[in-house]
């Protein structure tokens, strides 16, 4: 199997997962609040921002079908629902999309609100078995769904803070400043645990290791903007896009880098 | 057990001279850069020796395979009478899910249909009464095709070291492995 950047699940992974930590992050704002219950105006930022994310789904899902050898037939993906974590995926993500859109339109009713944080959890959940198959032995576990986790907090706390009023902006900085010294932690963990498993698991470390890119993500992603919230106790409005180009690195080394088993036929596994 | 069709890879007769590699490709045709069938040489790791020894690996037709399981399209089944795994291409969309789910990276992908295909135990030869294109090809008898319910082989073994131990799957290549080459001393000539 040659590796390859697979762009189009790049973004769609990325945007899917910027949605869903916005909409998690929004919904467990209303829900600290007092009056949670009651809906949200046309003018509503959260309702903008339930909408912004509701768009960012449904054009990761079109941008998802630039993969496909042929596009036309992707509502074929959902026959395999019984076993395929693909076919669970586009399911959870296309609904996902329509609840997200619905409780916008709704005006937020609170059980909606719940039930899509709930349901975004579960679909980055199957998002992360997707990409967790045996094949590839340094990802064959739960890793996948948690570095989308923390993908989804990151982001979407970068992104909500384009919403967010003033007074919630501290909690939003507090919120990122966690998330991004989990995923520095992990993203660093993960090649030096690597390092000392199986020589296809080796071979990732070192690849990820060796990879511009990688560096390029804990730099930009996660290491200067985690100094730069450290310092200012919030969230400069530029501060989003360069975690989003950091993650767009980390990605693309996601897909590029990671060995596959078949990479080293006749060697040891 | 259910008859289960399968290659037995005799890595101590393999003398590496792609001809089941070949074989395939003539029979089927495929698409430049694409190979259904390859032969991996041994990695000085696993066969520290000035001789050579290769493993011809294709589909291993597994007993639950995941490119199956994989598969959102369900282009993928398993033949009842003799365990044959099949790859419908005309129902793929080329997701390209099966060939990243492969541990064996059986599944390619065809860049001018735009869809994956792999291996098919040539089970239209197999229905006409023939060997497997790979398997009649093979100058040294070193790939045969056997049946796990009565193959009997002793020396046989499942996960030989250099081919990646996946019991979920429980491929059904057999291998006999490489011996460890034959020193010509002084006194023996």
């Amino acid at each position: 199997m040659k590796p390859s950047m697979e762009l189009p699940l790049v973004f769609f992974t990325l945007l899917s997962q910027t949605a869903i930590g916005l909409t998690l992050l929004s919904g467990l704002r209303r829900w600290r609040m007092a009056g949670a219950d009651a809906t949200a105006g046309a003018d509503d930022p959260d309702r903008r921002l339930w909408l912004a994310a509701a768009g960012m789904l449904a054009l990761g899902l079109v941008l998802s079908l630039f993969h496909l050898g042929h596009p036309l037939e992707s509502v074929t993906a959902l026959k395999h629902l019984s076993t395929s974590w693909l076919s669970r995926e586009a399911l959870a993500f296309g609904l996902l999309t329509a609840l997200l859109a619905v409780t916008a339109l709704k005006g937020l009713p609170a059980a909606l609100v719940r039930l899509s944080a709930v349901f975004g959890l579960a679909a980055l959940f199957i998002q992360g078995m997707t990409y967790a198959p045996p094949s590839f032995p340094a990802v064959n576990n739960g890793l996948p769904f948690a570095l989308f986790l923390l993908s989804a907090l990151v982001l979407g706390a970068g992104a909500a803070s384009w919403f967010a009023p003033q007074e919630a902006k501290p909690a939003l900085a507090r919120v990122l400043t966690v998330a991004l010294c989990v995923a520095l932690a992990v993203h660093l963990l993960a090649p030096s645990i690597w390092l000392t498993g199986g020589t296809v698991t080796r071979m990732t470390a070192l690849a990820y290791l060796r990879s511009p890119l990688y560096w390029a993500h804990i730099v930009i992603g996660l290491a200067a903007p985690l100094i730069v919230v450290l310092r200012t106790k919030t969230i400069p409005s530029w501060l989003p896009w360069a975690l989003m180009l950091g993650a767009l690195c980390g990605r693309i080394v996601f897909y590029l880098e990671t060995v596959h088993t078949a990479a080293n036929l006749g060697g040891l596994y | 057990m259910k008859k289960q069709l399968a290659f037995f890879v005799d890595a101590k007769r393999c003398i590496g001279c792609f001809t089941c590699a070949m074989a395939c490709k003539n029979q089927y045709q495929t698409e430049q850069g694409v190979a259904w069938r390859q032969v991996y040489p041994l990695k000085e790791d696993i066969y520290p020796h000035h001789e050579r020894a290769f493993y011809s690996l294709a589909c291993n037709h597994c007993e639950k395979p995941v490119c199956l399981e994989a598969c959102p399209v369900e282009a993928y089944y398993k033949r009842e009478k003799d365990g044959v795994v099949v790859h419908e291409q005309e129902k793929c969309i080329g997701c390209g899910n099966c060939i990243r789910s492969c541990p064996y990276g059986a599944p390619h992908y065809n860049p001018v249909e735009k869809r994956a295909e792999k291996c098919s135990l040539c089970w239209q030869r197999l229905d006409a009464g023939l060997k497997p294109a790979c398997v009649q090809s093979c100058p040294v008898n070193a790939l045969q095709l056997i049946d796990l319910a009565t193959f009997g082989e002793t020396n046989a073994v499942q996960y030989p070291p250099g081919y990646p131990k996946m019991e979920k799957l429980n491929p059904s290549t057999r291998f006999r492995q490489a011996e460890l080459p034959k020193i010509q001393r002084r006194e023996d000539i």
